[in-house]
Order: C-alpha cells, then structure tokens, then sequence
C-alpha cells in the first residue's frame, strides 16, 4: 500500500455532505456530554433553549450561545482557579498550561488528561503530515518548554510519526543554530519572528543556513506565517518551504495547517472542528470569500468543552477547491488576517500592524522594527515606525526610510507614518509572540476615536 | 461492521476496534488485577487507541472515568 499524503484519509477527502453529516453528529454528542457534565453551561444551553436532542443539523448550531474570553475569564475568577467548566475531576488530569494570549489581563488556565493530551498531538499530525514530514526527518523545536502549550504538542506529534526529536529549550539562539546545522536537522519549528532571528544569528555566526539540511519550516504563533512577504523571506533566508499553522490554548493545539501544495493559506481540521464565520458586530454568518471573526466549537479537549467561542481572530474562509491537493477541507485564504481587537485607527484609517510588517518585510535591509503609536500635542493621533539597519550608510538608509513612508502611505489611503531608524540593536527581539506595538495615544480628546486598542 | 458513517471497516481497522475494547473492558472491570505498570500502560494505550477510534467515526466515549 502506497504512503497516503493524508494523516487521515477518509476524513481529509471526505465530501462536504459527510463533512456536514460527520460535524453534525459530533456536535449532538459534545452537547449532550456538556449538558450533563457542566452546569454552566448547561444553564446558558437551556436560556438559549437548545438542547443536545434538539440538533438535527448544522443549522441548529447558530441557536448555541456565543461564549466568550471575557464570559471564561470571569467564571475562572468566581471559582478559581478553573472555574465552573470542567467536565472532568481535575485529578484526571495530567498536563496543565496557560494562554498566551495578546488579549487581557490574567491568564486563561487549561487542563488535559491523558486521552486529551494525546489528541492535541494528533492535530499537530494532520498539519505535519500534510506538510510532508516523515521519518526519519529530524525535527528542532525552537521552543522554551514552559507553561504556554506552543509546541509542546507538536513535539509529541513529531515523536508520535516516527521522527527524531530535538527539543530547543532553554538554549542561546547561537546554540539553537549550531544544534541545527551540526544535527543535520531537517525541519524546524519556531514562530515566524524566531525563525528570521535565528537567520540573522547564522548571518552573524558565518554560517550558510541555505545550504544546510532544513527544507521545512513550521510555523506557529504569529499570523505572520502567511504573510506572503514575510513567509518569502523566510524561505529565503533558510533555502526551505515554510507552512503556517494556527492554534489556541483554549482548545490546546492547531485547528488549521498548510499543506505541502502551499495554497496560501491553511486548511481547517473539519472533522474535530466546526469553524464558523461571522460578522464580529451583529455576529451574523458570513458567506465564503469575506472577512470576519471566527468561532470555534472543538470536538478533541473534553475536559473543558469549547462550544461557538469567539476567537477575535480575523479570516476569510474559501472552499477546499482553492486548493489542488484534494482534501476537502475548506481554507482560510491567508491564514489568520488579523485581530477583530489588533486593528488600530489613526486619523480615520485602519490600521493593522499585521499589514505593516508585510510591507516592511519588503525591505531586506531592515532587521527589526517597531511601531509607536502617539498623540501629537494632545490632539493628533500619529504613527510611526522605527527601524533597524544593520548594513546601511547614512545615504543608503535615508533612501529606504523615503520608500518605506511612501510605501507604507500608498498602503493606507495616503496616512503619513513618521519613519526613522533606530540604533542597531535597540528594539526588542522577541521569541514568542511579538509584540512591536507600542500604542501610547491619549485615549479622550484625540482626533482619531481608538477602536479596541 | 460498519461506522456510524455507514462505511465498512477492514479487518485491519476492526482488529484496533477490537484491541481498544479489550483493553477498556480490562481497565473498567479488572484494574484491580492490575501493577501499576501494567494499568498505566494500558491507559497510555487506551489513550492512544481512543484516536483512531475517533478517526474511524466510531463515537468512542468519553473515557475520564477510567483515568485516561
């Protein structure tokens, strides 16, 4: 029997009527076991009044209630440290991690037994797999190990397909592409903004990273991932192919991947998910091919039942034919847009940091950059974005910083940004979750009305 | 036999069934019979197996009363 491309085949290949049929069932089963094992929600179930016997088909979903981070975070803090959502003793359980999340102020807390945890790799397999990795590829994890679940279970996906694990915690970036290059490694899995650091580190170290044994990046974290100028310069810099996947503490793992036909965005995991589409406003569905929030309802992680939660992610989601690889499987075209709460507004135009690094992304020559949002004389928002670069005489510089305002105006309906560099090595590097916004606007009394900022 | 999605399993697929429900009957009625080596192996498996049992759309349960 020949290698199937598929982790799952008969589910990846399913038609979109098993699909719906398959999701359906699932979602009867999930609420039925949430019914009986969580009172909380239990209760927002019979407000709404839905029951797990009132499913008949995937229209049904829309008469769930909507759960939020806020609606999580306040039960967490009424019973701490978990709140009313467990499903499961907690003495099940075997793994505990945090959110990372860009958003609010105290931590989202997360368990997962035995069963769980094994199925968090298993998402991770359908995106490694999808993506081309087998044994015996040797896998780094550019990763720190701790409480955030990251890659933690993308690692035990990579011991779970048969590959060599090298596990990058608690390592110099110096050390990590030494260990690269002097293991052969042949796929590597950082964020986005960790895997242009680590180039940068082999540039300064003389070391040939192109010329190495990597040919796959994963990438994770970030929506970078997908940001075609950023992902181009990534492969570049590495002489590998890169693939963008997305997860999310609250469900413990990836819902989405890119598979080796790299359609320019990332397939959604439909037979352990059912990923909605609305208007973040009226929360509405929207159809294919238009932006707005997703929400998602997990059918892995039963400890904690996720049901039609609000993600704030932005996406565009497009049916599975924008892709040749022949799973059926729909798309969000561009992976993860942006934040519903990420967007900034200056003088009236919208503004989305994840935009700005595409475009700064075009020039080579800039290492690092951040952007400082501030009020001019109490009255004016502006914007500006400060760069690094490393290589550039006075003249050389002064001329991209000209083409990066112009550019970066062009891309915002003419809004000025202030560009100017910055000293070698005084921004901050980040190996996580980057954060290069730094919104320090007076928030009454300014020109521009701040919108989730 | 078939899954719930009325497709036929073959016999490779319906050996892990029948793998996966040995191993649950054994943890639920005879874990006492058990080291614990053997009875946490088992849940690892059983851990393991509860995977393809969802990717063959056989509905498996939820399984935290056995502690996996």
């Amino acid at each position: 029997m020949s290698e199937s491309p598929y982790w799952n085949p008969r589910h990846e290949t399913m038609p979109r009527d098993q699909i719906e049929a398959l999701q359906t069932r699932k979602l009867k089963n999930l609420l039925a076991w949430t019914e009986a094992r969580v009172p909380w929600h239990l209760n927002r179930f019979r407000q709404a009044g839905v029951s797990a016997d009132s499913i008949r088909s995937l229209k049904d979903l829309q008469r769930i209630p909507m759960m939020t981070r806020d609606e999580w975070m306040e039960a967490q803090l009424q019973e701490p440290p978990y709140g009313p959502l467990l499903a499961a003793p907690p003495e099940t359980a075997v793994r505990y991690h945090l959110t990372s999340g860009t958003t609010g102020s105290i931590p989202l807390q997360v368990l997962d037994s035995m069963k769980d945890w094994e199925w968090i790799a298993e998402m991770w397999c359908y995106g490694f797999w999808g993506f081309g990795v087998r044994p015996p590829d040797t896998v780094f994890f550019a990763f720190s190990y701790g409480t955030f679940v990251g890659f933690w279970g993308a690692h035990y996906a990579a011991e779970k397909i048969g590959c060599m694990v090298l596990p990058g915690g608690n390592m110099t970036t110096e050390a990590r592409v030494k260990q690269i290059l002097g293991m052969k490694a042949t796929v590597v899995c950082s964020t986005p903004t960790y895997a242009l650091r680590m180039a940068q580190e082999a540039k300064t170290m003389g070391v040939d990273l192109p010329g190495g044994h990597v040919k796959r990046l994963i990438l994770s974290g970030e929506p970078a991932g997908s940001i075609p100028a950023t992902k181009r310069l990534i492969e570049e810099e590495w002489g590998a192919r890169a693939a963008d996947t997305a997860g999310m503490t609250e469900v413990g793992t990836i819902m989405m991947f890119e598979c080796e036909k790299q359609p320019g965005g990332t397939h959604i995991i439909e037979d352990n998910y059912i990923e909605e589409v609305v208007d973040p406003e009226t929360g509405a569905p929207l159809p294919y091919g238009e932006m707005g929030e997703r929400l998602i309802t997990s059918f892995g992680r039963g400890f904690i039942p996720v049901l039609r939660y609000r993600t704030r992610d932005l996406v565009v989601r497009v049916p599975a034919n924008h892709c040749s690889c022949g799973r059926t499987f729909d798309i969000y075209e561009g992976g993860i847009r942006g934040r519903v709460d990420d967007m900034k507004l200056v003088r009236g135009t919208n503004v989305y940091p994840r935009a700005i690094e595409a475009i700064v992304r075009e020039f080579k020559e800039i290492d690092e950059f951040r952007i400082r949002l501030y009020t001019e004389d109490g009255r004016q928002d502006e914007i500006e974005i400060l760069v690094e670069i490393p290589d550039g005489d006075g003249a050389k510089a002064d001329r991209i910083l000209k083409a990066l305002a112009k550019a970066l105006s062009e891309a915002h309906e003419g809004l000025r940004f202030g560009v100017k560099r910055a000293e070698n090595g005084s921004l901050p590097r980040f190996e996580l979750k980057a954060r290069r916004v730094q919104d320090d606007r007076i928030v009454i009394g300014t020109a521009g009305e701040r919108r989730g900022s | 036999m078939q899954n719930t999605m009325a497709v036929e399993l073959n016999e490779g697929e319906l050996a892990l069934v029948e793998t996966y429900r040995t191993l649950i009957k054994l943890l639920r009625e005879r874990d006492e019979d058990l080291a614990p080596y053997q009875r946490r192996n088992a849940l690892k498996a059983v851990a393991a197996l509860w995977q393809v049992m969802n990717g063959l759309d056989l509905d498996p349960e939820q399984i935290y009363d056995i502690g996996a």
